[in-house]
């Protein structure tokens, strides 16, 4: 550290000399307009300006928004709004707030009521300004306060809008629930401009569309004497409702698998395949929507959170599961359009495919003999798919897998949609930094080892199989509607890509689809109608490896947590697809007795009120009420 | 580095303490009233809060005084650079309230670093200057390390986005440049420059600095937003008249027509219940503490002092004419705080900070007189 000396620096204090001049001039000028304009106001507009603040007090006051409906396709309403009573304290009416408060709780204890938390309370309040206590109050409560009025100075009851979600657990998933703005998001949306006690979508549509769905605060300005009372209302600027949004969902179809999966954990995902509009999503177990309703308590907070079956996620976009045999005709267009096989190439299968000193079994423990493509389809044959696996090497396969949009999230309106899995060499590589090993190419090809995907997902590349090769971005919303009925967007097909298989190859693969349902010894006969029109694939995923070991093989099998997923994925009519469904039941077992079923009724609900809506589209009146509109009878 | 020099307390520049004192007690009354309608459920009342700033401030001020500000000076780089961490210190962990991200919390206070940088650029330009010293006007491009200086806090400051400091900063760097001589076609071309920047800069601004901009001139645009601010202040100001309504009396600010009335708004309380009597009194108080900022500057030993102390005394004046301007509706809606008066820790701790390294300079002439 140099030393500090104390002398001068060859610094000429009367450097700065002429400069003075100026500032003082400025300084002079700045405060003198100071002065002036302050003469101004406080003496020539003083009189004035005083006789405003005295009789014009005019003070804002929001007023809140309601927030628009959501409905299914055709129209029916999912998420009403409902009136609800607030508990509302104003502290500058009562010295006592804090009393009050414990008044109110004491009150509730001794009914055996639930008692709030009231972990919001401002830590300062303005004169006359209100506190909300409570949101969406029983009638008990009510009554509670209304009687002991008295007692509770300072205390009001409002009305206040509340969502209603009409189908509860069934769509609770997909329409998500709202509730107060937290702190982080009044941080971080101030272009939002939202304010303290406003609610918001919090989970699914309610929050992807908030903004829509929100609508726009109005004000009024509010005359306001010196003892801060109320005198009348001068001017209002009124609350901007907020949009309705109407979904793909179609009710119908989303109540038939819902009800089709039962209390089991799956998810089940249902696609337009002409235009990616999703018709139905189902995620099982679910949750209450309605108990977000003016705030969730702590204790079903906790029950929902620490459920080790995730009834909060949502399975259909952000479950991953291995695809299980639903993966082989990813593997089989790769294998035809590289020209590595022909529909009349066969491979030998006798229940097992040997490489190196690892066996890699068929499931049907004789073999299958020689098989060609369709019959490998049709009766899911592994061996066959193994030899398709060593052919193509797994960075091929991995090329076609994103193709039908596998590996990457689709972009669903919803948040939190996950992309699952699709590996190559380079991802081993740079994940566990060790080479990938031909062996795991085998099991690749059977849909097993590292790959997942997401239950939308293989809705999605079948529906892509279906409409002959056109890969679609799922929608669920179809439209925006002002409150008043207008229409504010719409919300047309996005293609997102083209299938490099050739049409002729796409058709090989759907015909063995059709077999796998339709033919004799077919592993999906489950979904063979009358009208022998759909196609199909099942699955089967296992859960983790097991022991090569037969005997120890079965016994793993047994203890539920370590079963196979069961996976069933199918389209239909043949020829000219409508509808593409994609079912997981976790540790259910096999994919045709346990997933196809579910399948199953989807299909059937499909095609059933479709013949319906057909037979009674002469009569106009009766129509109206099943008839969905926008889609072109089959 | 600290040297209890005798001649430190016997020449203490009591003038500028006390003014500071009388100051910053109007400014606690003055919070005291702007809170007194609020019904605390379990926060300190705010004057409670202030007092409790103000002692902080204390410190802040015996040590600007004590330490000699030539060292402060030798390692104003440092204490620049310290600030400027700080700054991005809240752009990473920082606290956010009504959506500029500007505070830091530590151990339940707030405290905003671009107050304190405020006092450090100050710093680190006197200390540029002082090191470059070429006895004729600069140049534009031997500008580049102080425009560096100001550049990168201002950049990380209107991120937040806090207009306000930011435009003290540019002003305080404008100053100093003028202070310390520009070359005329330097300046020349400075001024066109600027000139056609403006328009550009006003891409730059977010939508609701843009509107408050708009709506300055013609407050009927917004009568619901920063419109409505304008109104209500004038009112406030206006319904003072002469002598004012009296203290707790103001019906404007006890009936909250303001929000957060006790920050950049306080001028409209003060002159509410005080009047225009009262204003001039504030306002010449307010310059005694400039023209005694400017003696400072006068009758200093050396160039780093002069710097600083012209630094301190262009924050203070800008400070004032652009907040009361801007309640009086002659300037646009920025947030800028009164020095001394607007309820706030960084910035009473800053500023008393700020007048201790003013004394420290203002005594410090005796002693290099002396040798």
């Amino acid at each position: 550290m140099r030393k500090i000396d104390d002398r001068l620096d060859g610094y000429d204090p009367g450097q700065f000399k002429h400069k003075f001049k100026l500032l003082l001039l400025i300084v002079a000028v700045a405060l003198s307009l100071l002065v002036i304009r302050l003469w101004y106001v406080q003496v020539i507009k003083g009189d004035e300006l005083r006789q405003r603040s005295e009789n014009n007090s005019v003070r804002l006051r929001k007023i809140k928004p309601i927030r628009g409906l959501i409905m299914d396709d055709s129209r029916r309403v999912l998420v009403d709004n409902q009136p609800s009573f607030a508990l509302i304290v104003i502290p500058h009416r009562t010295k006592e707030t804090g009393k009050v408060i414990e008044k109110i709780k004491e009150l509730y204890t001794e009914r055996s009521l639930t008692v709030p938390s009231l972990a919001s309370l401002p830590g300062r309040v303005k004169p006359f300004a209100s506190v909300l206590l409570e949101r969406n109050i029983s009638m008990e409560k009510l009554a509670v306060v209304e009687t002991h009025a008295l007692e509770l100075p300072g205390v009001v009851t409002e009305v206040t809008p509340i969502r209603q979600y009409l189908n509860g657990e069934m769509t609770a998933q997909i329409i998500g629930f709202t509730g107060e703005v937290s702190r982080d998001d009044l941080d971080r949306n101030t272009a939002l401009r939202l304010a303290p006690g406003d609610i918001i979508g919090k989970f699914g549509i309610e929050k992807f569309l908030d903004s829509h769905l929100r609508g726009k605060s109005g004000a009024e300005q509010i005359e306001i004497n010196v003892a801060g009372k109320e005198v009348r209302s001068i001017g209002r600027i009124p609350a901007v409702l907020g949009d309705n949004v109407v979904l793909t969902i179609d009710s119908a179809l989303q109540e038939a698998a819902w009800t089709a999966v039962g209390n089991r954990a799956g998810a089940v995902a249902v696609l337009d395949p002409r235009n990616g509009a999703v018709l139905a999503l189902v995620s099982s177990p679910s949750f209450d929507p309605n108990l977000f309703n003016g705030g969730i308590s702590t204790d079903d907070w906790e029950n929902l959170s620490n459920d080790p079956r995730f009834p909060m996620e949502n399975r259909s976009i952000s479950g991953q599961y291995p695809p299980g045999s639903t993966y082989k005709p990813v593997v089989a267009a790769a294998a035809l359009e590289e020209g590595l096989i022909t529909p009349e190439t066969t491979f030998y299968c006798n229940g097992r495919f040997e490489l190196g000193n690892r066996i890699f079994r068929c499931w049907q423990e004789k073999g299958h003999g020689n098989v060609n493509l369709h019959r490998a389809i049709v009766q899911s044959c592994d061996v066959y798919f193994y030899n398709l696996g060593k052919l193509l090497g797994v960075d091929r396969i991995a090329t076609y897998a994103r193709a039908f949009g596998l590996g990457a999230p689709l972009g669903i309106d919803l948040l939190r949609e996950k992309g699952g899995l699709i590996p190559t060499k380079q991802w081993k590589l740079s994940r566990f930094r060790q080479p990938w090993q031909l062996g795991e190419t085998i099991s690749l090809a059977i849909g097993q080892g590292y790959n997942l995907v997401t239950p939308l997902q293989l809705a999605n590349a079948y529906a892509t199989l279906a409409n002959g090769g056109t890969l679609y971005r799922p929608r669920l919303v179809k439209q925006l509607e002002s409150s008043d009925g207008r229409v504010v967007k719409v919300f047309q097909p996005e293609k997102q890509g083209v299938l490099p298989v050739r049409p002729q190859n796409i058709q090989l693969i759907n015909q063995g689809l059709w077999g796998v349902v339709n033919e004799m010894g077919g592993t999906g006969n489950v979904l063979k109608r009358k009208e022998q029109d759909v196609c199909g694939k099942t699955g089967t995923a296992q859960v983790i490896g097991l022991p090569q070991d037969a005997k120890e093989r079965k016994l793993k099998r047994v203890s539920a947590n370590f079963r196979d997923h069961a996976l069933f994925v199918c389209f239909a009519p043949y020829g000219n697809p409508e509808i593409a469904v994609a079912v997981i039941l976790e540790n259910a077992g096999h994919g045709g007795s346990a997933a196809a079923p579910v399948a199953r009724k989807v299909i059937d609900t499909y095609f059933a009120r479709n013949k319906m809506t057909q037979t009674q589209q002469p009569t106009k009146a009766q129509g109206a009420a099943t008839d969905v509109p926008g889609r072109p009878m089959p | 580095m600290i040297k209890l020099d005798r001649r430190l307390i016997l020449n203490f520049d009591w003038t500028l303490f006390l003014l500071v004192l009388i100051i910053s007690g109007i400014g606690l009354l003055n919070i005291y009233s702007a809170g007194f309608s609020l019904t605390n459920l379990h926060q300190a009342p705010l004057h409670i809060k202030q007092i409790q700033w103000i002692l902080v401030g204390f410190v802040g001020m015996a040590l600007a005084f004590f330490i000699d500000y030539r060292f402060l000076n030798r390692h104003a780089y440092i204490i620049y650079g310290i600030s400027v961490m700080l700054l991005f210190v809240v752009f990473t962990v920082g606290y956010t309230t009504r959506g500029s991200q500007r505070w830091i919390a530590i151990g339940g206070f707030t405290f905003q670093p671009s107050e304190l940088v405020k006092l450090t650029i100050i710093l680190a330009l006197a200390n540029y200057f002082d090191s470059h010293r070429i006895g004729r006007g600069y140049h534009l491009t031997e500008l580049f390390i102080p425009f560096l200086i100001l550049i990168v806090p201002f950049s990380f400051i209107l991120k937040q986005p806090d207009l306000g400091t930011g435009l003290i900063l540019l002003i305080l760097f404008l100053s100093m440049v003028f202070f310390i001589g520009l070359e005329w076609k330097s300046l020349l071309i400075a001024a066109t420059g600027g000139l056609i920047l403006t328009p550009v800069g006003w891409f730059f601004l977010k939508d609701y600095q843009r509107e408050r901009i708009l709506t300055f001139f013609s407050p009927e645009r917004d009568p619901l937003g920063s419109g409505y601010h304008i109104i209500q202040s004038m009112i406030a100001v206006g319904s003072g008249g002469i002598f004012g309504k009296g203290f707790l009396k103001g019906s404007q600010t006890q009936l909250k027509f303001l929000p957060e009335q006790q920050t950049d708004f306080i001028f409209s309380v003060f002159a509410e219940e005080w009047g225009f009597l009262g204003g001039i009194v504030l306002l010449t108080l307010y310059l005694l503490l400039i023209l005694w900022g400017l003696k400072i500057i006068n009758q200093s030993r050396d160039y780093p002092g002069a710097l600083i102390a012209f630094g301190i005394t262009m924050l203070i004046f800008w400070e004032v004419f652009i907040n009361i301007g801007m309640v009086l509706g002659i300037l646009p809606v920025v947030g800028i705080p009164l020095p001394f008066l607007s309820y706030g820790g960084s910035s009473m701790v800053v500023l008393m900070t700020a007048s201790g390294l003013l004394m420290n300079i203002s005594v410090r002439r005796f002693i290099l007189q002396s040798s």
